[in-house]
């Protein structure tokens, strides 16, 4: 049998203050019924629909990306693929053991001692007793909570009752993963032990979801993704596209309306999309204005947005830097940018921005920018730092004075 | 797809998703493919019951001796009333007929808590729901059985022997955690829906030890008034319990007592039927309405 997911055509509704919750305010409306007096029936556009019309397909090797904003409808699909809720219509097919790793320490009692919980705890999950006694060494060494193992968990810090919960949801071996966003528990460093974990588990071979606010984590993993809005599915296709989508708008939808003075037609990286932290990276803009031309209110923006988190690392426009917009013809600007940020995936856009109407107008295109580095980088800022050594002390080797010690970018 | 076709069709096609509601059997294979989960539920609340509690192992003996205090006390009330006594066997009886009556009031009281009591689980991960009721029932076992065993080494200093019809305990007690099972199927998920059912639950488990024959005897009503208690559904099972355990009595037999106005069969092989009829039936009717509401859990929690 080969592990298989499949969504149909599924909706869900959810019905916004529903009728009664005790049988002190149901008995008396039924009272009512019955003698001829109904109370005013609430209106249908009390419901609402949570999921429209989702269709997927997951197979084995394929890891699907749902992304979307808050009501998107990521929660309530999620809680249906773990068969949490039942779709209101539409079809869920599954074939196999459905395992998800989701905000994960619900199961624990504070009472009960680390190891029993990571006995209570793996049942809820689905595993064995067996099966948790096996791996109970693994995921007590994961977790990292060590000797504590046998104290009631009450006495755990937040984080280590997270660490234990995700070591636990990380040892499962299901047929189907299911991996919620929520997993960035404990401190940096068991955040990256987790997120390798992920990857890991990700990677094996199973169908997966993977539902994130952190775009980056989506192109890195997903083979195709899903990008929701209101429910309702607003594109599909590879992860970059969908990421392109969720970040700059509706793109296809608004261009009938944006303006047509001015129009970019490409945004590349001549040197290559790819440079180290704290270096310069090359972008070529290329464009027509047509004859009405441009409003003097209007500027060119360029936006870096990063996609780890799909805030905006910089935006610069071309009032800032004396760059008019031409009046007609083909344009070409090159725009170089000191990348002086973490490692990680960038998207860099050029848009229009109108200072009388303070809105961007105009959408252009979108480069992908990878930024890396050699060694771990430690806060927010690259800073390009110089060390000189003045003097040396007492120290037996006496570096060559005029040596620039660019850290992490030698 | 973009966001004009959201607009285009925003409700969704009539069609009603056809809902297949799993037989008994389905579900009951389930539940035991959970067994290993009801155990982690059953272990979890023994252990906060024994290990952390003050009163410790001492509880699982306190509430059956208050309710066999109080039915003591009551019967003096009555014997006094009547200028009769109470007899040793009487005290022995009520004592082995409290012991499922705080087993199934205690089971109810805590089940019907047990899926609002868990709502965050619900919410979160899949499994079972039926683990949540029935490893609460499961875990009053212990008590009961504890109870029991007190009670067959106290009898024969109060004058009565046990006999080999003392083996009818066990498929009275299979038939008992099954009703109480069923009965806590149905009010944890009423308790979900309608918020004031456990309430309601505290009035009736209150007012029930009088409507089964705990603290009575069923001919003490008179004949009518014997015949209606026999009748309610837990009934069979206490009464069943003391004429095996107490009286020494095959079930496959009839017990009669004569009465001012004649004679009450207080037993026949036909209630052991009726029990069994009505204890599996609640407990299938539990099971279905349970995982027919279960869906809607999520929702509710």
């Amino acid at each position: 049998m080969t592990p298989s997911l499949v969504f149909e055509g599924v909706w869900k509704r959810f019905r916004r203050g529903r009728g009664h919750d005790s049988l002190r305010d149901l008995i008396p409306s039924v009272m009512r019924r019955a003698i001829g007096r109904p109370a005013a029936r609430r209106a249908n556009d009390q419901d609402f629909w949570a999921v429209r019309d989702l269709s997927f397909e997951v197979v084995p090797g394929e890891v699907l990306g749902i992304i979307g904003g808050n009501g998107a409808g990521k929660s309530t699909t999620l809680k249906i693929l773990n068969r949490i809720m039942e779709p209101t219509i539409g079809d869920v097919r599954t074939s196999g053991k459905i395992g998800a790793l989701i905000e994960v320490s619900a199961g624990f009692h504070q009472d009960l001692t680390g190891r029993q919980n990571v006995f209570l705890q793996g049942a809820i999950m689905g595993m064995r007793k067996a099966e948790v006694q096996r791996k109970f060494d693994e995921i007590v060494e994961f977790s990292g909570v060590g000797e504590f193992i046998d104290t009631p968990v009450k006495r755990y810090s937040s984080g280590m009752n997270a660490r234990l919960g995700f070591s636990i949801a990380a040892h499962l071996e299901p047929d189907i993963l299911i991996i919620d966003e929520v997993l960035a528990v404990g401190d940096a460093s068991f955040q990256q032990k987790a997120f390798g974990r992920i990857k890991e588990m990700a990677t094996a071979g199973a169908p997966v979801v993977l539902v994130s606010h952190q775009l980056d984590r989506i192109v890195d993993l997903c083979t195709k993704a899903i990008l929701l809005e209101k429910g309702a599915v607003r594109s599909t296709g590879t992860p970059l596209h969908c990421v392109n989508e969720y970040l700059h708008g509706a793109i296809g939808q608004a261009q009938s309306s944006e303006p047509t003075e001015i129009r970019f037609d490409r945004i590349f990286a001549p040197n290559g999309a790819a440079v180290r932290s704290g270096e310069d990276l090359t972008v070529m803009i290329e464009g027509v204005a047509n004859a009405a031309g441009p409003r003097d209110s209007w500027t060119p923006v360029i936006r870096v947005t990063d996609l780890r988190t799909g805030a905006t690392a910089h935006a610069v426009t071309g009032f800032q830097r004396d760059v008019p917009l031409p009046t007609e013809g083909e344009f070409k600007y090159r725009v170089t940018l000191q990348m002086n940020v973490v490692p990680g995936a960038y998207d860099v856009d050029v848009l229009i921005w109108d200072g009388a109407a303070h809105a961007h107008i105009i959408h252009g295109p979108a480069v992908r920018v990878e930024v890396m580095d050699r060694m771990p980088f430690y806060g927010t800022t690259q800073m390009n730092s110089r060390w000189d050594v003045i003097s040396a002390g007492t120290s037996n080797a006496v570096p060559p004075q005029d040596v620039v010690v660019r850290w992490q970018t030698a | 797809m973009t966001s004009s076709a959201l607009a285009a069709n925003p409700d969704p096609p009539v069609a009603k998703r056809v809902r297949r509601s799993p037989s008994a059997a389905r579900i009951l294979a389930e539940v035991w493919e959970a067994r290993d989960l009801v155990a982690q539920f059953v272990r979890r609340d023994l252990t906060i019951r024994y290990t952390q509690a003050v009163m410790g192992v001492a509880w699982a003996v306190l509430m059956p001796m208050l309710i066999v205090g109080a039915g003591v006390m009551f019967r003096i009330v009555l014997a006094t009333l009547s200028n009769t006594h109470v007899e040793g066997t009487s005290i022995a009886s009520i004592a082995a007929k409290a012991l499922p009556w705080a087993f199934f009031a205690g089971a109810l009281s805590m089940a019907t808590q047990s899926i609002i009591g868990n709502a965050n689980l619900i919410g979160k991960v899949y499994f079972p729901r039926e683990a949540l009721p029935l490893s609460t029932v499961l875990a009053q076992c212990p008590d009961l059985v504890i109870g029991l065993l007190l009670v067959t080494i106290i009898l024969p200093f109060v004058g009565v022997g046990v006999s080999w019809s003392a083996l009818w305990v066990v498929p009275i007690l299979v038939l008992l955690v099954a009703f109480t099972t069923g009965v806590s199927l149905l009010l944890s998920c009423a308790n979900l829906f309608f918020r004031d059912v456990k309430y309601i639950v505290q009035v009736v488990l209150n007012f029930g030890v009088f409507a089964t024959p705990v603290f009575f005897e069923p001919q003490m009503l008179g004949r009518k008034g014997g015949a209606i208690m026999l009748a309610l559904p837990l009934s069979p099972l206490i009464e069943g319990l003391d004429i095996a355990m107490v009286r020494g009595q095959s079930l496959l037999s009839t017990v009669a007592v004569s009465t001012a106005k004649g004679v009450l069969v207080v037993w026949s092989p036909w209630m052991l039927l009726y029990a069994t009829v009505v204890s599996l039936s609640a407990l299938l009717v539990g099971l279905r309405i349970f995982r027919g509401a279960s869906s809607r859990f999520a929702e509710m929690a």
